[in-house]
């Protein structure tokens, strides 16, 4: 269990970088029962990632941003379209035929904190994704680089979830998904339950693994700030489609899709969600 | 990736499980094995001797040779052409004893049923005038705890001494008109009645403490409309359980029709039982099992009438489920598992075998609970019986908790077998495995075994359920990890201790469903001290001693208050039925931090 060919491992940085897509995809949720089907969640859509550099994905509740993400982590399988990752096809499928696509993609949930199990030790946490993808070497040096990078104390390490504070359970979960040294971090509203300080220094975190790194991003929003601070370019998903992918600036002064407008409009509207220094851009747009 | 829909699933599993429970028992006379030829032989021909010849010669004429399959089509094909077979003992044609054994049984649990129905009433009318006065007041439930606690068995025993025998109120034995259903229908109908009283009078309570019941007041909606649109509203809510009772009604009625000597299909399949007479037990199961069905489609019609249209589309509130648990109701549990420990310890001290005694002496100071009709001290007998019992319902508990974690893990496939052993009574399955092996301690074990589990195995799923929608379990893919290791690493800790808790508060329940066993003959043999048997035997001499009587039935009451109060403490059903399963889709996870939807 090597990484070759794609050379997706952020360890294998030195190589060619491998692009992360989902091309034309479509995605109906099967009907229940004896109801109506529903118009396809999402319809056509194509979004490609690179590592270094992060994309916001905006939009409406209802508008398919979780849809997207599932099929990017291949958890559900599209009904058209494909998901690749340099230039090879990934399908949702049992765990040993994906482990390379998870060493290369991994996933911050909403609540990262609420994504660790109380009965596991900080160290089991982290040691059970380098275990179940099989990643080789010494697993204990790796789960203290990891630790390390999201500041977290190495004492942390034999303690469980309900003896750390809120923000260190929130950089624990963060570690975890880094410890692997996947090439993409999909983050999906990763600051939206977190108060204003510790939402900076979570963003200040993702931010560095992009500069520094090269971690691809993609971060599922849908505050606007957070998209200016961090993102280059942003995605406008609404009702299945990809209205509008420009660079972040553009889509908060100009956007071109109605969407995208409603979403500019609405910020502007709540000033009190533009907390961040760098966002001035949107609440005069 | 499962494609197919959960609907189809379930329905698959039902039609699985009925065919399945058929199946096994058309499958009765191979399962019986070789012991089956021994009491045919000494049935039907006592001058013959058992020589290897004699034996194949009984297996020829039963068709034992023909295999399970074969056995299986020509008992189906005689089914649909009204032949039921012939019995093994009288060699005359099942099918007309049945028939008449059955009528003389639905008539009883019709008597039953109006006499439960009746008291259900009762209990519920103060949670009416309660909720009519809007002075809602915490449901005691002690009254019908009380009820629901006696077991049919013991509660036979007892109705016999004081209706029939002491007072002579009504007669004690036989089927000869109207007054003789009285007491047998009282001790169907009291336990019966009692639990749906406690279901219903919770349903009450719950109904009118919703907010349209306000709305209509104000709309000027008298106090009888309202009721019965708060019995309306209440009803489709317990018709599920209290078609789940008046189906464990036919388990019941074999202890009682034994107890008053009525001729009924439970007293039939006792008989049949005992003799290894398997084709007419055949056609008894498969005559309740008619009847079962008959019962769980006319609750279902019931329910569907009553909610209309909101039970197909799944729209109906939930009613809050009912809360127990205070301290106050753990002290009588406490008390009853106290002074049970003390008999126990007391009586362990004893010898329980050696006939010591005078016969039926009376209780004195050196021997407290006098002796049986054997000379034997009753007070060791009980004692000895109480870690009998109680020691082998406790491995019947672990084995059920095994089982039901086992099966309550895979939900939606399970639900036709989970249903079924959720319906099918102790008593039966214990007539069935002693018709087959013989009458042991084991067989009663393993019967009450096989239909025991249904209760952990739809709390694991629940348990699952929601173990599987907690964020840290929905990451687990990304993270790698495989389905059994998902199961075994995350899912079994998470549910394993509030199963081993609910398992635990099973035992006193199981151990009184193996009393009952005992009770009839069906489980532990002479010298046995077992308290079914104790009782058994204690019960033909109930006149001159009562105290033959007295020490294994308090033992069993001290037992019941123990397994109504736990129950109650855990809020479990009382009655080790619990309705509900893993017929609904999994509940998608989304919220705090779990996988995008």
């Amino acid at each position: 269990m090597s990484d070759d060919g794609t050379g997706v491992s952020g360890r294998s940085a030195g190589r060619k970088p491998a692009i992360l897509a989902v091309n034309g995809i479509s995605f109906a949720y099967p009907r229940r029962g004896f109801r109506a089907g529903r118009q396809p969640t999402l319809q056509n859509v194509s979004l490609s990632l690179s590592p270094g550099a992060s994309t916001a994905l905006v939009g409406s509740s209802g508008s398919g941003k979780s849809t997207l993400v599932r099929i990017l982590l291949a958890l559900a399988k599209p009904s058209a379209g494909t998901v690749t990752l340099g230039g090879e096809e990934v399908r949702p499928g049992p765990v040993r035929t994906l482990r390379r696509y998870r060493r290369a993609v991994q996933y911050i949930p909403q609540n990262p904190a609420g994504s660790l199990d109380p009965r596991m030790t900080v160290f089991q946490l982290l040691r059970e994704p380098l275990r179940q993808l099989r990643v080789e070497g010494n697993h204990r040096p790796l789960v203290s680089e990891a630790l390390e990078r999201v500041e977290v104390p190495a004492a942390m390490l034999e303690r469980h979830p309900g003896e750390l504070s809120g923000g260190q359970n929130q950089r624990v979960a963060i570690a975890r998904a880094l410890v692997v040294s996947p090439a993409y971090l999909l983050a999906d509203e990763p600051v939206s339950g977190l108060d204003l300080p510790l939402r900076d220094t979570v963003l200040a975190l993702l931010e560095s693994l992009v500069h520094e790194q090269g971690l691809g991003l993609l971060l599922v929003t849908h505050d606007l700030a957070t998209a200016a601070r961090m993102c280059g370019t942003t995605a406008v998903l609404s009702q299945g489609r990809i209205v509008e992918h420009a660079p972040t600036h553009q889509v908060l002064e100009k956007p071109r899709s109605a969407a995208g407008a409603a979403l500019v409009q609405a910020a502007a509207g709540m000033p009190s969600t533009l907390h961040s220094s760098s966002d001035r851009t949107a609440a005069t747009a | 990736m499962t494609t197919v829909p959960a609907l189809v699933k379930v329905a698959a599993s039902r039609i699985l499980a009925l065919l399945g429970l058929v199946a096994l028992i058309g499958m009765m006379p191979w399962l019986s094995g070789r012991g089956a030829e021994y009491t045919i032989l000494r049935a039907r021909y006592s001058d013959r001797e058992p020589t290897p010849e004699a034996l194949a010669a009984v297996r020829a004429e039963l068709g034992l040779e023909q295999g399970p399959v074969s056995l299986l089509q020509s008992w189906g094909h005689g089914i649909f052409t009204g032949d039921l077979g012939t019995s093994w003992i009288s060699n005359t044609p099942v099918a007309p004893g049945i028939a008449a054994a059955l009528g003389v049984s639905v008539t009883l649990m019709v008597f039953a049923i109006a006499a439960a129905s009746l008291i259900a009433a009762l209990i519920c009318v103060p949670a009416v005038t309660e909720g009519l006065r809007q002075r809602p007041r915490p449901a005691s439930g002690a009254l019908s705890a009380a009820l629901t606690s006696l077991p049919e068995f013991l509660l036979a025993a007892v109705l016999l001494v004081v209706g029939g025998v002491w007072l002579q109120w009504f007669p004690p034995f036989g089927w000869n008109g109207a007054e003789y259903a009285v007491l047998p229908a009282l001790a169907l109908g009291i336990p019966a009645g009692g639990l749906m009283g406690l279901l219903l009078s919770d349903a009450i309570r719950a109904g009118f403490a919703e907010k349209w019941v306000a709305t209509w007041r104000t709309a000027g909606a008298g106090p009888l409309r309202l009721t019965a649109a708060v019995l309306r509203r209440a009803l489709p809510a317990v018709l599920p359980q209290i078609g789940l009772v008046l189906i464990g009604l036919t388990g019941g009625a074999v202890a009682v029709e034994k107890v008053y000597a009525i001729p009924g299909l439970g007293r039939t399949l006792l008989g049949a039982a005992g003799a290894q007479d398997i084709p007419t037990l055949q056609a008894g199961m498969l005559a309740l099992m008619g009847l079962a069905l008959l019962v769980g489609t006319l609750t279902t019609a019931a329910r569907h009438l009553l909610i209309g249209p909101a039970v197909r589309f799944g729209t109906l509130p939930l009613a809050e489920p009912p809360r127990f648990g205070s301290r106050r109701q753990l002290a009588v549990p406490a008390v009853a598992g106290g002074t049970l420990a003390l008999v126990t310890l007391a009586g362990l001290a004893r010898d329980p075998f050696a006939s010591a005694h005078p016969r039926l002496a009376a209780p004195t100071w050196s021997l407290p609970f006098g002796a049986d009709a054997s000379g034997r001290d009753l007070l060791a007998r009980v004692g000895h019986g109480a870690v009998g019992t109680l020691g082998t319902a406790l491995v019947v508990v672990l084995v059920c908790l095994a089982v039901g974690i086992a099966v309550g893990l895979f939900p939606l496939a399970a639900t036709g077998p989970l249903e079924v052993a959720n319906a099918a009574p102790p008593i039966l399955a214990g007539l069935v495995v002693a018709a087959v092996t013989g009458p042991s301690a084991h067989g009663a074990a393993l019967a009450v075994a096989a239909v025991s589990w249904a209760p952990l195995a739809a709390h694991t799923a629940a348990l699952a359920q929601e173990a599987r929608a907690q964020p840290y379990v929905q990451i687990l893919p990304v993270l790698g990890v495989g389905r059994a290791r998902i199961m075994l690493r995350y899912i079994l800790p998470a549910v394993l201790k509030p199963l081993l808790r609910h398992a635990m508060l099973r035992l006193p329940g199981i151990a009184l469903a193996l009393a009952a066993l005992g009770f009839l003959g069906l489980g532990p043999q002479q010298p046995s001290p077992e308290w079914g048997l104790i009782l058994a035997e204690g019960i033909s001499y109930v006149e001159r001693a009562p105290w033959a009587v007295l020490a294994p039935a308090s033992a069993l009451v001290l037992a019941s208050v123990l397994a109504v109060g736990l129950a109650g403490a855990g809020r479990i059903s009382p009655t080790a039925r619990q309705v509900e399963c893993g017929d609904r889709p999994p509940a998608s996870g989304k919220g705090n931090g779990g996988l995008p939807d």
